[in-house]
């Protein structure tokens, strides 16, 4: 079953944020309030796009959105967009909601409206110039995931029932012979990410996610071979 | 003679001790980011300061001949080596002979040693007539005993003392620009003076006995008009007392205005007094960060990097934002970075400059791009835009790096639906919130590390992963590098794990960390 996600604004954000999940295989809903964007974005070949009053909740509530969808809130109008959000928030408590703010206030009411994961425009930029800066290589590293350019990339590994790792200790696998390194697993009983070089010796459970850096190959083979479809 | 003079100026020219130990003079004298012209300042203030205490005891008491000769001789020979050395670096005469010499050989017209020479000379000249100069030449004249008067000139060792001070240049700048207003006054006055003074020498010299010249009657006008009134003198005459009258209210009228003229210049320039402060807090020795408009990311960028970031400066237009700035602790100046000079200023060695173009205007930035990258190719540069079709030209203005604010949150954002564990670990390791941060440890000579194997080094008994060796020769990326690599200077090593491992790993390896 596909992913499903509703964008909720198709201005400056929505445009890109559209069209990048739908690379990523999401099946995308775009919710817009305004008219002039509704039409930009069913000229950009975006079918499922409803044009509704965002600050109607009976309107909201038809829009089918089921608890394992991700809502992204990026309308263009900050105050529309932090009502959204409160308003999602009170029709689906348990929702993830995504949001971007343009400033240290927006955020703060963003998050008090409910929004699980706000992205700081400014505050990821200052941390990238930071990071240009203080960790060149590492930056260039992790910019090449994302972009994809590189042979090189993270990837979470789910740990199934029938994988062969179930039980052993996380310092006695060799991921080095397999050409990749282990970063850090996300354990399934507390849901928290322990980094690997914390040096604890974890024994690896059904539904710990793994997660590791290496050579697209390599991570492949290494997915195969826990006989799981690897998440990422 | 002629080839003797160009021999000397050539081998001047081409001696990098000559230049050295000049600059050195030059910058302990004259640059007050020196950090040891603080000690060459306060010994100097404590000679000038002994010398005057010396001169005020000895008006009632003899004093011991050591005494005197330390305050005649020892002190006066430190001054006049003082004003050798400064008469030396005010300009490089060697320089502008072997210019013009170049440029007329180049033009293969006859070289003529005349111009250069009278040029520098003529520079010279014009050293010696300023303020300071003068004021240093008159504090070394006591020296000669023959001469008692010239004891008085000790005074200008109290002058001197201002020269230690920047409050003197400030207060020259600052009347300075109000010289216009100035002169009016003094000519002014001195029309005023003259005036009244040959009218009260015209009207009274026969009839008041305390005029007798007109310097009585001169006096009398300035005494009378400058509001001092001392009453030795005073008009006896109708007509004498009419002139008072008029006197009178044009002083309290001139004096009043001039003062006013002198506290608009000083709260006029009191920012820029401000400022002076701001820019002698950079070091120009250490790494500088220029970062351009203060702005909602540069005070993102503050907060990530308050501790890390010594050495900065933030360039502002905006006064408003300014005063925020300083408020919250931050080096700023009002300074609009556009502008040719904004940038300039700063020239230390442009190799570890930094500059943030973070103005939220597109033009501008591209604007102190270019500024910056017209300064030196060294110079790292990196622009926000917020359009993201600009990206080219800010490339082709010179930017390492362009930011496009938009574009890097929606990247985190998609990250952080599509891979929510792999953003939390990356935002994670990056930032440093939690135990496990990813450092890049580079290697330099002398570093233990360096050619060493890869497998000599047991990274993960000291709970570190290595990541990955950018290597200096390649400038390539190598992922999870094979065992037997070798470390060579100027690799970076990219290694992940807890800050006190990491602290630990430099202690052993790393040479002065």
């Amino acid at each position: 079953m596909k992913k499903q996600a509703f964008v909720f604004g198709y201005g400056k954000h929505g445009r890109t944020m559209a069209r990048d999940l739908k690379e990523n295989n999401f099946r995308l809903v775009i919710v817009e309030s305004d008219e002039h964007n509704y039409a930009a974005a069913v000229e950009d070949g975006h079918l499922n796009t409803q044009l509704i009053d965002v600050t109607d909740d009976d309107a909201l509530q038809k829009l089918s959105i089921d608890r394992d969808d991700k809502l992204i809130c990026i309308m263009d109008d900050e105050h529309l967009n932090v009502f959204l959000t409160l308003s999602l928030r009170s029709l689906y408590p348990d929702i993830t909601i995504y949001s971007i703010s343009n400033s240290t206030d927006t955020a703060q009411k963003l998050k008090m409206a409910g929004a699980s994961r706000i992205i700081d425009l400014y505050e990821v930029s200052a941390m990238k110039i930071h990071n240009i800066l203080k960790k060149p290589v590492a930056t260039k590293l992790l910019d090449s995931f994302l972009t994809n350019e590189s042979e090189i990339s993270f990837a979470e590994m789910f740990v199934c029932e029938d994988s062969g790792l179930v039980g052993e200790r996380s310092s006695g696998i060799d991921f080095a012979s397999h050409g990749i390194l282990l970063v850090g697993i996300v354990e399934a009983r507390n849901d928290e990410f322990v980094f690997a070089t914390h040096g604890l010796d974890h024994s690896i459970g059904t539904g710990d996610i793994l997660v590791v850096m290496g050579k697209n190959n390599d991570l492949r083979v290494f997915g195969e071979q826990l006989k799981c479809r690897s998440v990422s | 003679m002629k080839q003797l003079l160009i021999d000397i100026a050539f081998s001047l020219y081409n001696s990098p001790r000559y230049r050295g130990i000049k600059e050195f003079f030059d910058s302990i004298l004259n640059d007050s980011r020196n950090s040891y012209k603080k000690y060459l300042d306060l010994m100097m203030i404590f000679f000038i300061i002994s010398s005057i205490i010396i001169l005020i005891y000895e008006v009632q008491n003899p004093i011991p001949e050591w005494l005197a000769y330390y305050d005649i001789y020892f002190i006066s020979f430190l001054f006049l080596i003082e004003y050798l050395l400064r008469f030396w670096v005010s300009n490089d005469i060697h320089k502008l002979i072997v210019d013009e010499y170049q440029k007329s050989q180049f033009i293969g017209k006859r070289f003529r040693l005349r111009g250069p020479l009278k040029k520098g000379i003529k520079e010279k000249l014009s050293y010696m007539i300023t303020p300071g100069a003068i004021i240093d030449i008159l504090a070394i004249l006591p020296a000669y005993r023959p001469l008692r008067i010239l004891r008085f000139f000790v005074l200008f060792r109290v002058f001197k003392l201002l020269r230690y001070t920047k409050s003197l240049n400030q207060f020259v700048d600052v009347l300075a620009n109000k010289r216009f207003e100035l002169l009016t006054l003094l000519f002014m006055l001195f029309f005023v003076v003259s005036a009244s003074g040959v009218a009260i020498y015209v009207l009274e010299e026969k009839v008041n006995p305390d005029i007798t010249t007109l310097f009585d009657a001169l006096y009398w006008a300035l005494v009378t008009i400058s509001t001092v009134g001392y009453g030795d003198i005073s008009p006896v005459t109708v007509e004498g007392r009419t002139v008072s009258m008029a006197v009178i209210v044009s002083g309290m009228v001139m004096f009043s205005f001039a003062t006013s003229v002198i506290v608009s210049a000083f709260s006029e320039k009191l920012d820029k007094l401000k400022e002076r402060k701001a820019f002698d807090r950079i070091d120009p020795r250490k790494p500088l960060t220029i970062i351009c408009g203060y702005g909602e990311l540069c005070k993102m960028f503050m907060e990530y990097n308050e501790e890390e970031l010594e050495n900065y400066i933030i360039l502002e237009k905006d006064p408003q934002r300014v005063k925020e700035a300083t408020e919250n602790g931050y080096n700023a100046i009002r300074e609009d970075a556009t502008s040719q000079d904004a940038l300039r200023k700063y020239n230390g060695s442009y190799d570890n400059m930094v500059v943030l173009a973070l103005v939220s205007n597109d033009i501008e930035n591209i604007y102190i791009t270019l500024n910056a990258r017209s300064l030196s190719r060294k110079i790292t540069i990196i622009s926000r835009t917020s359009d993201k079709r600009l990206l080219n030209k800010y490339k082709l203005a010179g930017a390492n790096h362009v930011i496009v604010p938009d574009d890097v949150a929606n990247v985190m954002l998609m990250m952080a639906i599509s891979h929510p564990t792999i953003y939390k670990a990356s935002h994670a390791i990056l930032t440093g919130k939690h135990m496990a941060v990813i450092d890049e440890i580079a290697a330099r000579a002398g570093d233990h590390f360096v050619g060493k194997h890869l497998d000599d080094i047991h990274f993960k008994e000291q709970k570190l992963l290595l990541v990955g060796i950018e290597q200096n020769r390649t400038r390539e990326f190598l992922f999870n590098p094979q065992e037997n690599i070798l470390i060579e200077e100027g690799d970076v090593l990219l290694v992940m794990g807890t800050h006190l491992n990491l602290e630990y790993f430099k202690e052993i390896y790393k040479v002065g960390n």
